[in-house]
């Protein structure tokens, strides 16, 4: 799983595992990146191909996400990809 | 103890509470134990899944919509305490009834020091409205009206809907303290369309104490009563504004929401129309038997559609608390006697400074504890009869 979704407080984290599991996405919660989030708690991983879908889903249920990122195995870390376009 | 208990005192807090409540609490203990939020390990996530399932789990039962709109609290009183300082500010105007408990009264006595203009409307000694009143206190610069869903001392119920509907006409908000009615009676919020919603988890939701909830409508803002860690945004030092973590400082009783999970769960599958229609029975055989009882006098409102499984009362020439004593000391009945942490409300009654004895059923009452209450009721009314001749 290339992507990976932060948010702002581990309340929505929670919420979007479920949706996109129900939504039949792969999700994981991991702890959040500290470089990509202050938040203390967790992050979600997901498949990066499916983020309309994901967005989409957690667009739906009103699940507010802070950002969408991609890992790029060829640098040292998470990257932040395409935040503008992803930040809500 | 040898004399097996009678518990009627459900509206101080639930007991028995169901077996499934006690096994959460224990299996949270041991195998969610980590801090909600706070890190990614698998026991801290598992700790934050059972928050969050409880959030969404009591977003459902209440038909409350969006789940990050509850925010956990200690209890009801923490709940009204967030909404009322919260919300109201010097010059405010504020419309409650006269039979609200000490945790809505004494923070608004509180808040009038301090600015805050309070209307109290009187009730009727049984207990009821008068909406006609309420239409006429509410006016355009009224903040807030603040009802509660049932009397702690009359099971008077409270039409909260038409409330909601004579604040929004004003422009106010309706906050309303569902203490003795969470669990107890069938609450739609969407429906009603109330503002603010405090409920405890301990009393009708079968929880353990030190847990409740504050239902906050979509869109309004409430100033935080408390500050401090919430597991997000920790590079400021400044309280996160969004919901649930901005009323949601320091760590939460996860277990004891573990618990209050299984407990609606639990009235989730009896169903609380259920839970509701068998009180209602209880109060109606109590009354019938109460009404036989020679110098036993009632309070609240006769029509058992207007009251919730509180019923108020006592016996001439015999002090509350010493029924309340008697009943406990003789036969195994658990009652609670004097003020019930609500004087405005028995002065509404008429039974200030003296009280009454309260009973509170709850859904593992039965009939046979309403007969052998109702037996011993006789014996102490024939008691306190003779104790007139002696005294006179």
């Amino acid at each position: 799983m290339d992507g990976l979704i932060t948010f702002f407080a581990s309340h929505y984290a929670l919420r979007a595992e479920t949706v996109l599991k129900r939504g039949g996405l792969h999700a994981k919660l991991i702890a959040g990146p500290r470089d990509l989030s202050p938040n203390c708690g967790v992050a979600l991983r997901f498949e990066y191909a499916d983020r309309e879908r994901a967005v989409g889903l957690l667009d739906a249920q009103r699940v507010q996400i802070d950002a969408v990122h991609k890992f790029v195995p060829r640098s040292d870390g998470w990257r932040s990809a395409e935040v503008a376009e992803w930040r809500r | 103890m040898n004399v097996r208990v009678i518990y009627f005192d459900n509206a101080a807090t639930s007991w028995p509470k169901p077996p499934e409540v006690l096994a959460a609490i224990g299996e949270c203990l041991a195998e969610a134990g980590g801090n909600p939020g706070r890190a990614g390990h698998r026991l801290s996530i598992a700790a934050a899944r059972v928050v969050e399932e409880t959030r969404e789990l009591l977003a459902e039962f209440f038909n409350a919509g969006d789940p990050s709109r509850i925010v956990f609290t200690q209890n009801a009183t923490h709940a009204l305490n967030v909404a009322l300082y919260g919300l109201l500010r010097p010059g405010d105007h504020v419309v409650t009834t006269s039979i609200e408990h000490n945790s809505v009264m004494r923070p608004l006595r509180d808040l009038e020091t301090r600015g805050v203009e309070l209307a109290v409307i009187s009730c009727q000694p049984d207990g009821t409205l008068p909406l006609e009143e309420v239409r006429l206190t509410l006016r355009s610069r009224t903040r807030l009206l603040v009802t509660t869903h049932a009397s702690n001392v009359l099971g008077t119920v409270l039409p909260i809907e038409e409330l909601a509907a004579a604040a929004h006409a004003v422009g106010a908000l309706c906050l309303v303290d569902a203490s003795q009615t969470a669990g107890a009676l069938p609450i739609d919020i969407e429906r009603t369309g109330v503002d603010l919603l405090a409920f405890t988890g301990h009393k009708a939701l079968l929880g353990p104490t030190g847990t409740g909830g504050l239902f906050i409508r979509s869109g309004l803002d409430v100033a935080p009563l408390m500050r401090g860690g919430t597991g997000s945004d920790s590079d400021r030092e400044t309280q996160p504004g969004f919901h649930p973590d901005v009323h949601e400082s320091g760590t939460l009783n996860v277990a004891g929401i573990a618990g209050l999970a299984a407990g609606v769960r639990f009235l989730r599958d009896v169903g609380v129309d259920a839970v509701a229609a068998h009180e209602r029975r209880l109060v109606i055989e109590f009354r019938e038997r109460a009404a036989q009882i020679p110098g036993l006098t009632l309070y609240g409102p006769e029509d058992a559609a207007s009251r919730c499984g509180v019923v108020s009362f006592n016996l001439a020439s015999a002090g509350s608390s010493e029924v309340a004593q008697i009943l406990d000391d003789s036969f195994g009945i658990m009652a609670r006697a004097g003020l019930h942490c609500a004087s405005s409300a028995h002065r509404t009654a008429g039974t200030f400074p003296a009280g009454t004895v309260r009973f509170a059923f709850g859904w593992f009452n039965t009939s046979d504890e309403i007969a052998t209450a109702m037996a011993a009721l006789g014996e102490l009314a024939s008691w306190a009869a003779q104790k007139v001749a002696w005294t006179v």
